[in-house]
């Protein structure tokens, strides 16, 4: 239901961006700013953490606390590799004047890209507070539920993310 | 005879399990398609790029939008369960979620090029 709704919120930030991404009022187009090999490193840690996050599930069925864990934790560290990588491209970004108030462009592309990072930010969260409170209940009825939540959130943050590099990237370089 | 009903009965107990969780081989197996196809996808844009290659932009485009497309579909299918019996609230949930992301999407399209 959550995600039914999420699914909404993104479509209209994707309509927005489609519908606007040609108007960078004489700024930097998405053709002189984007750079694809950052963004398949962020596209391959993102996928390699969605992979993760299944093993953590396999890893909870098959009832082995650490291996759940540790794959967890691994997820959590390649989400804040791809945030990390996301901030810098921005920081870059805003110095080749490139910013959410310099053009139309501007403001659907950090609107739409922003709001799946938030998103990335506060799986993060999620997961790495579920890992503490696993490490105090272990693996219980409540506690299992939570981790497969968990993880279906985050393979939408991943197919989210497939569309954002489709549309947003690879059109934006293409032209 | 004891011998033989106790295996028997042990092999019943297991086909009783309603809910079976699938190995790793799926999701490794969606894994794979996941990476193949968006390697595709930044090899076919790099390959537009290239110097010297003419080849239709459109096509390129069609090109790597559909390849998300079966993307998103191998990652909901195998990763977000919804193949699995008894996902048809979720399942109904995502539809008119996806519904209403498309109509908005052809409506700005519409909206700014006709």
């Amino acid at each position: 239901m959550f995600l039914g709704a999420e699914c909404v919120l993104f479509g209209t930030l994707f309509a927005t961006y489609i519908a606007l991404r040609n108007n960078s009022m004489g700024g930097p187009t998405a053709q002189d700013l984007f750079d694809i090999v950052l963004v398949a490193w962020a596209t391959l840690a993102l996928l390699v953490s969605s992979l993760t996050s299944v093993l953590a599930v396999q890893a909870m069925h098959g009832g082995k606390f650490a291996l759940m864990q540790f794959w967890l934790f691994v997820t959590v560290l390649l989400g804040a590799a791809f945030l990390a990588i996301e901030i810098m491209e921005f920081n870059h970004y805003v110095h080749e004047k490139h910013t959410f108030s310099s053009s139309a462009f501007g403001t659907s592309f950090y609107s739409l890209v922003g709001f799946h990072g938030a998103h990335v930010t506060f799986g993060i969260l999620w997961i790495t507070t579920l890992i503490l409170q696993l490490f105090k209940k272990g693996i219980t009825a409540v506690t299992a539920p939570k981790v497969f939540v968990a993880s279906l959130y985050w393979h939408f943050i991943d197919v989210v993310w497939v569309f954002i590099f489709t549309v947003v990237y690879l059109m934006g370089i293409l032209g | 005879m004891a011998d033989h009903t106790v295996p028997a009965g042990g092999g019943s107990a297991g086909v009783k399990r309603t809910h079976r969780h699938e190995g790793p081989k799926n999701h490794l197996l969606a894994f794979a398609l996941s990476i193949v196809l968006t390697a595709l996808a930044f090899l076919a844009v790099a390959y537009g790029i290239a110097e010297g290659v003419h080849m239709e932009r459109w096509f390129i485009l069609t090109f790597i939008v559909l390849l998300a497309f079966i993307q998103a579909a191998v990652q909901l299918i195998y990763w977000m369960h919804l193949k699995d019996k008894g996902h048809g609230f979720p399942r109904l949930f995502i539809a008119i979620g996806v519904g209403i992301a498309w109509l908005a999407i052809a409506a700005a399209v519409f909206w700014t090029w006709w």
